[in-house]
């Protein structure tokens, strides 16, 4: 030990690692395994292997589809929404009145109160309402807490002498900010768009509290998520772990997407 | 000059939008047979009993959690900034990676891993699989690219301990950083439910959620001063470290 120090003070750095590898692996990556196993049997008594049988029942599955269409039109049309309004409003508290700062706390605060608490004055508002817009606008509310502490942040980085110089070119207002401060932080906005999109999949007990803590809720609210949960509850581990490792696939493909996109604009 | 009262106005109006929700939790909570009253909340304090006991689980899971992941996030983080070794990169990545994913995707393997351990329907199932949450060590690895290694170098001429130097060099340098991922980390704990749901049958150990989701049948008049008073802890956590977000939550450049 005392020959090496350096070998050992690395040692004792990959160490601060262990607790946390060893948590990961037991509660996430083994297991995942096993998930993976499952969704390539026919049943937990017989367990003969089916290969991608489970996949394909799944994917037919009315349910599944149901899920599906629903979980991406969520992407495609509240995730937009929400990164245009994120940037609207990181600008107005950027680089408008000064004193305007302190109603940041009124779109960050949303991020941290219990869902508990914002889906029972949603269902109060928004009952009479036959759509998944009340929810939409939910996820939105909730989630663009995150997306403004990133621009804000973003935004005082970006170098004061980009401004004059612009300023001195005659541009000013929106024409400014469009061509100089957005792209400027482009990497930031890919990534508060990745985040959203992440999740926009984990949206589930918001449904599941609007609409009063039901397990069938009407089809436009019904999520991936809601498949995930209803076969855990029939115990249908077969149709559970195939879905589990296409929407793993799924939001894999779209991370490393984001990422190598997010790298291009930082260069 | 003209824009910028513009975009002011329409500033203040979005943010009264957004404050709405919360003023009228509040409201609806104070209201009952079309006057203001204490009422809901009489009902909800003398005729909920069970109330109480989710309210101390949501809280135990919440704070219990925190406390334990700090204890394995910060010496992760430090690992993956001061550590040499082949493939680090690469088991970064995959921490972003498995931070993206969704709960369906992790339920299952958490589900499975409490079950081996026979921990389902115990409280360990709720704490433990989030006690290794990747999120924490993504947030302050990345703060920890920005602060330099000089205060660590100086401290190994003096001490041999990691621990000592963890504590003095360390966490000072990263204190707005830990905030940050504080108030995090409880907020997400504290809004817990489907676990709960899944995996815990018992009903002296479930939620708060849980409670919100189910009291409506008996008597829906304590469901609005049960989410104010679910509120608070959040909202007194946000007060105290609102501050530290901006600076403490750098996802920097993820690569």
């Amino acid at each position: 030990m005392l020959k090496h120090p350096r070998l050992s003070w690395n040692l004792k750095c990959k160490l601060c690692l262990a607790p946390s590898l060893a948590g990961i692996a037991v509660f996430f990556v083994i297991p995942y395994f096993r998930v993976l196993y499952y969704s390539l049997i026919d049943n937990q008594f017989s367990r003969s292997f089916v290969w991608l049988d489970n996949y394909v029942r799944v994917f037919h599955n009315e349910y599944f589809q149901l899920a599906l269409k629903n979980s991406l039109l969520l992407i495609v049309t509240a995730v937009p929404v929400l990164i245009a309004l994120a940037l609207l409003i990181s600008l107005a508290l950027t680089f408008g009145i000064r004193k305007l700062k302190a109603f940041r706390a009124a779109f960050v605060l949303p991020m941290v109160i219990p869902t508990a608490s914002a889906a029972l004055i949603w269902s109060a508002f928004f009952s009479w309402w036959d759509s998944p817009a009340p929810l939409y606008l939910l996820f939105i509310w909730k989630n663009i807490g995150i997306c403004v502490v990133l621009m804000t942040a973003a935004f005082s980085g970006i170098d004061d002498s980009l401004f004059e110089a612009a300023a001195i070119d005659g541009a000013a207002g929106l024409q400014m900010h469009a061509k100089i401060t957005v792209p400027l932080i482009m990497p930031t906005i890919v990534f508060g768009t990745l985040l959203s999109i992440v999740n926009s999949f984990r949206i589930f007990k918001e449904i599941f509290l609007y609409h009063g803590g039901t397990n069938y809720p009407p089809d436009y609210d019904y999520t991936l998520q809601y498949y995930m949960n209803n076969n855990f509850l029939k115990l249908d581990y077969q149709s559970l772990a195939a879905g589990a490792v296409m929407t793993s696939i799924l939001v894999l493909l779209i991370v490393i997407g984001g990422l190598s996109l997010q790298r291009r604009y930082s260069q | 000059m003209k824009k910028k009262v513009l975009s002011a106005v329409a500033l203040s109006l979005a943010a009264g939008l957004f404050l709405t929700p919360l003023a009228a939790v509040m409201g609806a909570s104070f209201w009952a047979g079309g006057k203001a009253t204490l009422q809901n909340y009489d009902d909800l304090l003398f005729d909920c009993f069970n109330f109480y006991p989710m309210f101390w689980n949501s809280l135990s899971y919440a704070a219990v959690i925190l406390a334990v992941q700090l204890v394995v996030v910060v010496p992760c983080a430090f690992g993956f900034s001061h550590a040499k070794f082949r493939g680090k990169s690469l088991l970064f990545v995959f921490y972003i990676v498995l931070m993206m994913m969704p709960l369906q995707v992790t339920i299952l393997p958490n589900y499975i891993g409490l079950r081996e351990m026979g921990l389902l329907d115990t409280r360990w199932a709720i704490i433990i699989p989030a006690v290794f949450s990747p999120f924490g060590v993504v947030v302050m690895r990345q703060y920890m690219r920005g602060s330099d290694g000089l205060a660590v170098e100086a401290m190994r001429l003096e001490t041999n301990s990691i621990i000592l130097i963890m504590i003095h060099a360390v966490i000072p340098q990263i204190k707005i950083c830990i905030f940050a991922v504080a108030l995090f980390v409880f907020a997400d704990n504290w809004n817990m439910m489907e676990q709960p749901l899944l995996f815990l049958e018992s009903e002296h150990l479930k939620t708060l959620p849980v409670f919100m989701a189910t009291a409506g049948d008996n008597i829906s008049s304590a469901l609005f001063p049960a989410a104010v008073i679910y509120m608070i802890p959040a909202l007194l956590l946000y007060g105290f470290f609102s501050g530290s977000l901006e600076k403490g939550l750098t996802f920097g450049d993820l690569k």
